[in-house]
């Protein structure tokens, strides 16, 4: 399925729902936590790096079929998804569990 | 967030809420007034049942009859179906992990020019019976629906001889479940 241009609007919105996320809400950031997030269908939203490794990704998103929890391919590679969650190391795939004062679980999950 | 409604999940059946918010919001009830947006029920629901849709979202699926591949030690590549989950561990195993009856030899490809006493030969299977990490599994989207809760339970892997009657039983369940020729997927071994 060939995804549309993201427009740079979206991606700074998704930016900012990510950073209220990070100040008011609860998440995890890595590939073992948010299978074990998954496992204990507490994820409600997985956002994964646009240079995850194809078969690590092929396993979140089997998982996040399973457990019936939305993806999200964030447009960006795992330097930028760190830099979106304040973060300064990389950042592969992360798990929102508990999403605060953001709507970022009922706007996002538009694609799969 | 709020409390659940006695314990129901609402994707199974209505809950109450819903079915009250159904009930004011039908026409037929409220003659009056054409949108029921004012009527204080409605004022309340939307939140709550916001909340309970987020509930809805997460689905529990390690959960008994699940088939799933074994990943690590000596049954690694094995397809095995859980029997019982231990979500939150024990005192001696403080992770989470479940009890699973699997697979150890599976059975050979029968043809229609063996005789039957070479089919029955080749429809036998070896079964084991482990506690696994969760971590230490894959989980599929298959699932096996063989009762095995009465004679794979958690003390029969105290002692081997325990574990060979488990073991013994579960290979006669998997033997008829594939001689009826169902849940082909599980009987097949997995190639890599």
């Amino acid at each position: 399925m060939v995804a549309a241009k993201k427009t740079k609007k979206t991606h700074e919105s998704i930016n900012n729902r990510l950073a209220l996320v990070m100040k008011s809400g609860k998440y995890t950031l890595g590939y073992k936590t948010v299978l074990k997030s998954l496992r204990s269908s507490k994820g409600k939203l997985i956002i994964i790096a646009n240079n995850c490794p194809p078969l690590r990704k092929s396993e979140i998103e089997y998982y996040a079929m399973l457990a019936k929890v939305g993806v999200h391919h964030y447009n960006g590679n795992n330097v930028d998804l760190g830099t979106a969650c304040g973060k300064y190391y990389r950042v592969c795939c992360l798990s929102i569990i508990d999403p605060g004062d953001s709507d970022i679980i009922k706007s996002v999950p538009g694609d799969h | 967030m709020g409390p659940s409604p006695s314990g129901l999940r609402p994707t199974e059946s209505p809950s109450p809420y819903q079915l009250r918010y159904k009930f004011w919001s039908s026409p037929s009830r409220n003659p009056s007034s054409s949108s029921s947006s004012s009527h204080p029920c409605t004022e309340r629901r939307p939140r709550e049942r916001a909340r309970q849709e987020d509930r809805a979202k997460m689905v529990k699926f390690l959960k008994p009859n699940k088939a799933v591949i074994v990943l690590q030690g000596r049954y690694a590549g094995r397809k095995a179906v859980i029997v019982r989950s231990f979500d939150d561990g024990t005192r001696d195993r403080a992770y989470g992990h479940c009890l699973v009856a699997g697979i150890k030899k599976y059975p050979s490809k029968v043809i229609r020019k063996d005789s039957a006493k070479k089919t029955a030969k080749k429809s036998r299977v070896k079964c084991f019976v482990k506690l696994v990490n969760y971590r230490h599994l894959m989980p599929t989207r298959y699932t096996l629906d063989v009762d095995l809760k009465d004679i794979v339970t958690a003390d029969c892997l105290q002692s081997k001889d325990k574990r060979v009657t488990a073991s013994k039983e579960t290979k006669k369940r998997f033997e008829e479940r594939f001689k009826t020729g169902k849940n082909r997927w599980f009987f097949t071994k997995l190639r890599f």
